[in-house]
């Protein structure tokens, strides 16, 4: 609350802040390292005074209004002098980065540069690209108001190697979610989803993003974790103009908006805010040891009115009901500044710089699969037939109607040689989901009872995301920097009241046989994360040449807590049937016991096997140097020690039933010290040519889900996850990390304008790579298992080039085409578990081998763009295609084939233009899955028709969006 | 959440030293109630490792999935009342005798032992004043508990071969992450024991879609096991379920099962004799065949069926392809058609493996062929009209089906 007072204070001060002078500002970087430039000098020549850069770099001079000429020198670089500075009463002009080279070799000869020019449109990131010292990749929030994209995701599909799953998840290189990592602010940040280790990118709106990198190799300043790559989100701190600016945008996509067809259902009056109102909340008494049913009215202890209240407490919507859906709309509004406190005139005390933003944005979406289609297919045992059969379809229709609301708020403030800054971000995400199915159960099936039925199914998601961020940086002398920060996040993903009811063939009929009992399950996730971080960097000469020392610790805790409640509804005696076919009837006051038959029996013990608490800590410290060794030879070495210590309080239904089971409180299940060598070469063939070597050991350890006694039955395809601590006659319940060698090289040639090329080559070896086990000796259902499956490999080449197509005909200058391709092959040995299960089912004329791809690796990635920019007349336009290999997904069990992930051809169309003769007005205009594809898994059997796994199509969808800067 | 917030607060506090900081913060668990029992009664919760007896004298309470396991012996006294807790999910309760453990449970005639639901306030007292139904509950009230589970070594057709051609798979309605679930060998005259004069009430919870517990469940049972007069009443799942195993089964009733009366998999190599079917509302009949390479045949014979009005997808005689079955002197009695007036159907059109043999129903000649799901194929041969039920119901005194009046006319 005392800082949001002191920010609604710094905002209105900001109002009236303005003089009737002008204001320059702009950022000096190093033009190799893109690193920021401190206590440089900046001479205005026409009025002969002057100012130095901060420790940003920034620069920030108040002038009369007029046309100036600014002197910029520092030590051991060229002079530059930037021309025709144009000052404008009350306005602030940006310069955006201004590069300075390093003396030496040419000569000293000073730079004259004019003031319009700086400001290239991937100057940003292609600064920190070029000699960083692991090989990057980003988005900077320039770029992203050029391509207008909305949120994380749609900004990190431009990055090379990146693909998207789900729209949410983004992966790097085609590895597996396992082997991505996100942090924001440099920070952890939990997962909001239990499935996945991944996090869901499309909650970042832009808007609060400064740039988005992607770390394709590991150095030791960075976690261990990691191994495809490293996402990072930087939100903003110092907005180098006022800005207030604030967005509209419609989104129409003809199968999903404005369709009477649309599912869903009653839910709560804050819906529309991304949290339930507490209408979904656990019916009073439903957490009892014993529920009130008739069995426990029996027994003695409820009444029969108790069981009838108790009932009547669920609420009796069942029905995914039809309701037209509106159309999709976004909006945000942002504010931010940076603030002079007291003028720096000579006498007068610095009182430093003050910086602040805050975003709050909305967003409201709608989507609709008319024909969405899940499938369960089984080889025969006769291994001459090698079609598939059917064991069970679903096809059906599902509504989400989504919700995001975003709230970032961020104060900084820097003075001399240190910075501070504190931000705080909250994130509400609401979904509701209605779906409708007909399934058909095929009896001749193994395990199936062969049936059809009508399903109804009604879920809402309401996760959230509250992190706050106190982060200090401090130069001591020119030398030494200390960046240490602190960040505590609370994330939670809650699941109140998932409903699912079947009625079986004609006559609706509740068949626990067959549909199965109509069901409701609360299921809740809440994860703290703090993270303490220092970083210390001290820059030094060795043999007179540029060296850095980097060394520094984190330490971060997480706990997790999960439990999941359900509750089935069941009859005593009498009939089973609803003639209107309405599951509202379900639980309509006229049936429940006991003026009817209907009661709600509880699935759950105390302790619940279906709970449990984990907690990690993990300890890091570092140390790394970067030197040029030889000249043009930059050799960074490091080391990184990371002490990892998993517990884990959970026990197993056995135990749970008070049976002689398995129950851990607080019990250690992975405590490991890991040493994380990093190597990284580049060497410099010419200013913009570089080659890369590097090597690096990185470890992808299990979730905390993985590690656990959990039995989570997905209520839609009741598949059922073990956590790896059962045992089974071939898994000792021991699951363990996973230890990565990674190799990389790379060529890489960088342009004017942001022209670049690179080719890479990329090696990577898995010590017992984990990955979900099904389990064979389950025939009547779907089990599943994290286990340590035999050692894997892989390697792949990656091609990059963004060039500009002026090299055609000059008139194509505005034209630049992107791509970037990258093939993977990937190997795994075999268990012998799932080589035998395999064998089993070996068709007439297939040969089964001892290896296959790694689950979760795609053979290729290609994103490929064509964009046009033309700043003077404001447009900015875009064609982005982007692809994915056949993925394998699900291992076969060998009755059940194995699942691949098709290929989805994704093509997008963006086009923005600016409007009015200040260009502060923008309309923009989106097209995506232009080609209207579907997103299809597929089961894949040797000289087998392929058969879906599961189908939906995304639709094509419109948007228009209006953006204004005030 | 305080809780948080401290360890939040204590680090903001020593942030200025940015060093690392250790924290903890871990909730206590907090014990559940637990539900006050019968004082009469003796509460079972955990597994049996050795031989055990339970006697009449007192009630038996399965607080939850009770496995007999390898090696052990439970034996059950006649006259003896067994009643499982409530529950759903992972909460549901059942007695498993596991693979190479044994459950004698040897009933009588005058003295059955009864597995039923604890809201069933049936006692012993009750048994030994003749009184075999129960006092409170109606016959078709289900899913109030699991129900009996008995595996064994016998062979089965599964589609999980081991090394050595052996299948093993785990028995459904149990979670593969208790191995006391797994059945199936290649000893096939394994002896499980021996279950008489045994009656199952008021089963079949639910753990999963479409995934409940049979009244009673028979996984690759062997010959050398001994299971007559059996009775299964109001059952949610099937009444018996064989899956392979070479055990046969004589003199059993099957009443108001929720789902197939008769259901049996993975190439049951044994005989079904003298017995009698009343359901309500599902398959009669639900015949599947090998699911691996082993092949077997299964013979049921001597029985009479009352099917009610069963659902419109189900069948009175519902076969796979060609499962290797051989049927003999069974009886449907009138009427044969459902409220909608429609014909229930009596089998699938993939008869290759099937034999019937005096097969009848209480239809004139005329409407058996509308009996036919697929009338094309015409009839199979020992398919008649009839109108004499085949079951000798004289030994089923004890059941409840017959105390109830379920037996009349049979």
């Amino acid at each position: 609350m005392k800082h949001f007072i002191v920010f609604t204070f710094v905002m209105l001060t900001s109002l009236i802040a303005f003089a009737e002078d002008g204001i320059v500002r702009g950022t000096l970087i190093d033009d190799e390292t893109g690193e920021p430039l401190m206590y440089a000098n900046v001479l205005v020549e026409e009025l002969g005074t002057g100012t130095v850069t901060d420790l940003d770099g920034m620069l920030s001079l108040e002038l009369p209004s007029g046309t100036y000429t600014l002197k910029l020198s520092y030590v051991g670089y060229q002079d530059l002098t930037i021309e025709t500075v144009e000052v404008k009463n009350g306005e602030i002009n940006v310069l955006g980065d201004i590069r300075m080279k390093e003396a030496g070799g040419v000569g000293l000869e000073e730079v004259v540069v004019q003031a319009k020019a700086i400001r290239t449109t991937e100057g940003a990131i292609m600064s920190i690209k070029k000699k960083s010292p692991a090989m990057l990749d980003g988005i900077s929030s320039s770029l992203i108001k050029l391509t207008g994209d909305a949120n994380a995701v749609e900004a990190a599909k431009r990055v090379t190697g990146v693909s998207i799953e789900g729209g949410k998840y983004v992966y790097v290189r085609g590895l597996g979610d396992r082997y991505s990592k996100t942090t924001l602010n440099s920070v952890d940040i939990p997962g909001l989803d239990p499935d996945r280790n991944s996090i869901q990118m499309d909650i970042f709106p832009t808007a609060l993003m400064n740039n988005l990198i992607v770390s394709k190799n590991f150095t030791a300043d960075m976690p261990a974790d990691f191994t495809g790559g490293l996402l990072n989100i930087e939100t903003k701190d110092f907005p180098e103009e006022k800005i207030v600016s604030a967005s509209i945008s419609l989104g129409y996509n003809p199968a999903m908006n404005l369709n009477s067809d649309f599912l869903t259902y009653k839910g709560g009056s804050t819906d529309f805010l991304g949290f339930d109102d507490g209408s979904r909340s656990l019916p009073t008494g439903a957490d009892a040891a014993i529920v009130p049913t008739p069995i426990s009215a029996i027994t003695g202890q409820y009444t029969e009115q108790e069981v009838n209240n108790f009932v009547s407490g669920f609420d009796p919507n069942m029905a995914s009901e039809k309701r037209t859906s509106f159309l999709d709309y976004s909006a945000s509004v942002s504010l931010g500044n940076q603030i002079q406190l007291g003028q720096e005139n000579e006498g007068e005390q610095d009182k430093g710089t003050l910086g602040y933003i805050f975003s709050l944005s909305y967003k409201n979406d709608y989507t609709y699969y008319d024909d969405i289609f899940y499938g369960e297919y089984q080889r025969l045992s006769d291994n001459n037939i090698y079609e598939l059969n059917y064991a069970n379809t679903q096809e059906g229709q599902i509504g989400e109607h989504s919700v995001l609301v975003g709230l970032l708020g961020g104060i900084a403030y820097k003075k001399a040689a240190s910075k501070y800054r504190l931000t705080a971000m909250h994130l509400q995400n609401g979904e509701k989901r209605a779906g409708a199915f007909d399934i058909d159960n095929n009896g001749d099936a193994v395990g199936q009872s062969g049936f059809v039925a009508l399903s109804n199914n009604q879920e809402y998601n309401q996760r959230s995301l509250t992190n706050l961020l106190i982060n200090g940086t401090h130069k001591f002398g020119k030398t030494w920097e200390l960046d240490w920060r602190l960040s505590p996040t609370l994330s939670t993903s809650n699941d109140p009241d998932i409903r699912r009811a079947a009625f079986s063939g004609s006559s609706s009929l509740v068949s626990p046989g067959e549909g199965g009992n109509p069901s409701r399950i609360w299921r809740s996730l809440s994860e703290f994360n703090q993270v303490v971080k220092t970083d210390l960097t001290k820059s030094y000469k060795f043999i007179n040449r540029k060296a850095k020392l980097k060394f520094g610790g984190l330490y971060t805790f997480k706990e997790r807590d999960y439990e999941i409640l359900q509750f089935d509804v069941q009859f005593f005696g009498g009939s089973q049937e609803f003639p209107t076919g309405n599951f509202n009837d379900i639980l309509a006051p006229e049936v429940i016991y006991p003026t009817g038959n209907v009661y709600i029996q509880s699935g759950n013990i105390s302790p619940n096997p279906n709970a449990y608490n984990s907690t990690a800590s993990n300890a890091a410290l570092y140390l790394s140097n970067e030197a040029e060794v030889l000249p043009n030879l930059n050799v960074i070495l490091g080391l990184r020690a990371e002490k990892y210590v998993q517990r884990h309080t959970g026990r197993d239904i056995l135990f749970a039933q008070g049976n002689n089971g398995n129950n851990l409180d607080k019990e250690k299940v992975l405590d490991a010290l890991d040493l994380f060598p990093s190597a990284n070469l580049i060497y410099s063939l010419s200013e913009d040519m570089n080659i890369r070597a590097a090597f690096s050991r990185t470890i992808a350890r299990p979730s905390f889900k993985e590690l656990s006694f959990a039995q989570i039955i997905d209520p839609l395809s009741s598949r059922i996850f073990n956590g790896s601590l059962f045992t089974y006659p071939d898994w000792d319940g021991n699951l363990e990390e996973t230890r990565i060698n990674n190799f990389d090289l790379r060529w890489e040639l960088f342009q004017s304008g942001g022209q670049m090329f690179s080719v890479s080559g990329f090696y990577k070896t898995f010590d017992k790579p984990i990955e979900l086990v099904r389990i064979p000796t389950q025939q009547t259902g779907s089990e599943f298992q994290p286990r340590n499956v035999g050692d894997g490999q892989l390697y792949g080449v990656e091609l990059e080039a963004r060039k500009s197509l002026a090299f055609i005909a000059t008139s194509l200058q505005n034209l630049s085409f992107n791509m970037n391709v990258t093939l993977v092959e990937s190997q795994i040995e075999m268990t012998d578990t799932e080589f035998n299960s395999r064998q089993n089912f070996e068709r007439e004329g297939e040969v089964i081998e001892q290896t296959r791809d790694m689950a979760g690796q795609a053979p290729f990635v290609v994103n490929a763009g064509l964009t046009y920019q033309n700043p003077t007349a404001g447009i900015n336009a875009g064609l982005f295609y982007n692809i994915k290999g056949q993925t394998l997904e699900i291992i076969s069990s060998g009755l059940y084939p194995d699942v691949y992930l098709q290929p989805f051809n994704s093509l997008n169309f963006t086009f923005n233009k600016r409007l009015g003769e200040d260009q502060k007005t923008t309309l923009d205009f989106k097209v995506s899955n232009i080609l209207n594809d579907n997103m299809e898994r597929i089961f894949s059997s040797y000289n087998a028709e392929d058969q879906v796994f599961s189908r939906f199509n995304p639709g094509i969808s419109f948007s228009v969006g209006l953006s204004h800067q005030f | 959440m305080s809780q948080k917030i401290k360890n939040l607060l204590l680090l903001v506090g020593v942030i200025a030293m940015s060093s690392l900081l250790f924290t903890a913060c871990q909730d206590d668990d907090t014990g559940g109630d637990d539900p006050v029992d019968p004082t009469d009664c003796i509460k079972h919760s955990t597994n049996i490792t050795a031989d055990e007896t339970w006697t009449a004298d007192q009630c038996h309470i399965l607080a939850g999935r009770i496995s007999v396991e390898a090696g052990a012996s439970l034996t059950i006294m006649p006259g003896t009342v067994i009643k499982g807790e409530a529950g759903t999910g992972p909460n549901a309760t059942a007695l498993v005798i596991a693979r190479g453990a044994k459950l004698m449970a040897e009933g009588t005639a005058a003295a059955p032992i009864i597995f039923t639901s604890i809201a069933d306030e049936i006692s012993t007292t009750d048994i030994t004043a003749g009184n075999f139904a129960s006092p409170n509950l109606d016959p078709d009230i289900n899913g109030l508990w699991g129900g009996l589970i008995v595996l064994g070594n016998a062979t089965i057709s599964a589609s999980n071969d081991n090394d050595e051609d052996v299948s093993e798979v785990q028995i459904e309605g149990i979670p593969t992450s208790d191995t006391n679930g797994l059945y199936g060998g290649n000893d096939d005259t394994d002896n499980s024991g021996v279950i008489t004069y045994v009656s199952v009430r008021h089963g079949g919870s639910n753990i999963g879609e479409g995934n409940e517990i049979n009244g009673i469940t028979l996984g690759g049972v062997g010959s050398g096991t001994t299971i007559d007069n059996v009775e299964v009443v109001a059952n949610q799942d099937d009444g018996i379920e064989w899956f392979g195993g070479t055990v046969s089964v004589t003199n059993a009733v099957v009443w108001n099962a929720g789902d197939d009366a008769i259901d049996t998999d993975q190439a049951w190599a044994g005989t079904l004799d003298n017995f009698v079917v009343i359901t309500p509302t599902n398959s009669c009949f639900e015949l599947d065949g090998p699911e691996g390479t082993y092949v077997a045949r299964h013979t049921i014979t001597n029985g009479s069926v009352v099917a009610g009005n069963i659902s419109a997808d189900a069948s009175l005689i519902d076969t796979d392809n060609s499962t290797p079955v051989d049927m003999s002197n069974v009886h449907f009695l009138a009427p044969l058609k459902n409220d909608n007036d429609a014909w229930l159907t009596f089998t699938d059109d993939e008869l290759d493996n099937t034999t019937f043999s005096n097969i009848t129903f209480e239809v004139t000649q005329a409407e058996l062929g509308n009996l036919m799901e697929d009338g094309t194929n015409g009839l199979p041969v020992g398919i008649l009209n009839g109108s004499t039920p085949q079951a000798d119901v004289s030994g089923f005194n004890w059941t409840w089906a017959s105390r109830g009046g379920a037996l009349n006319g049979l």
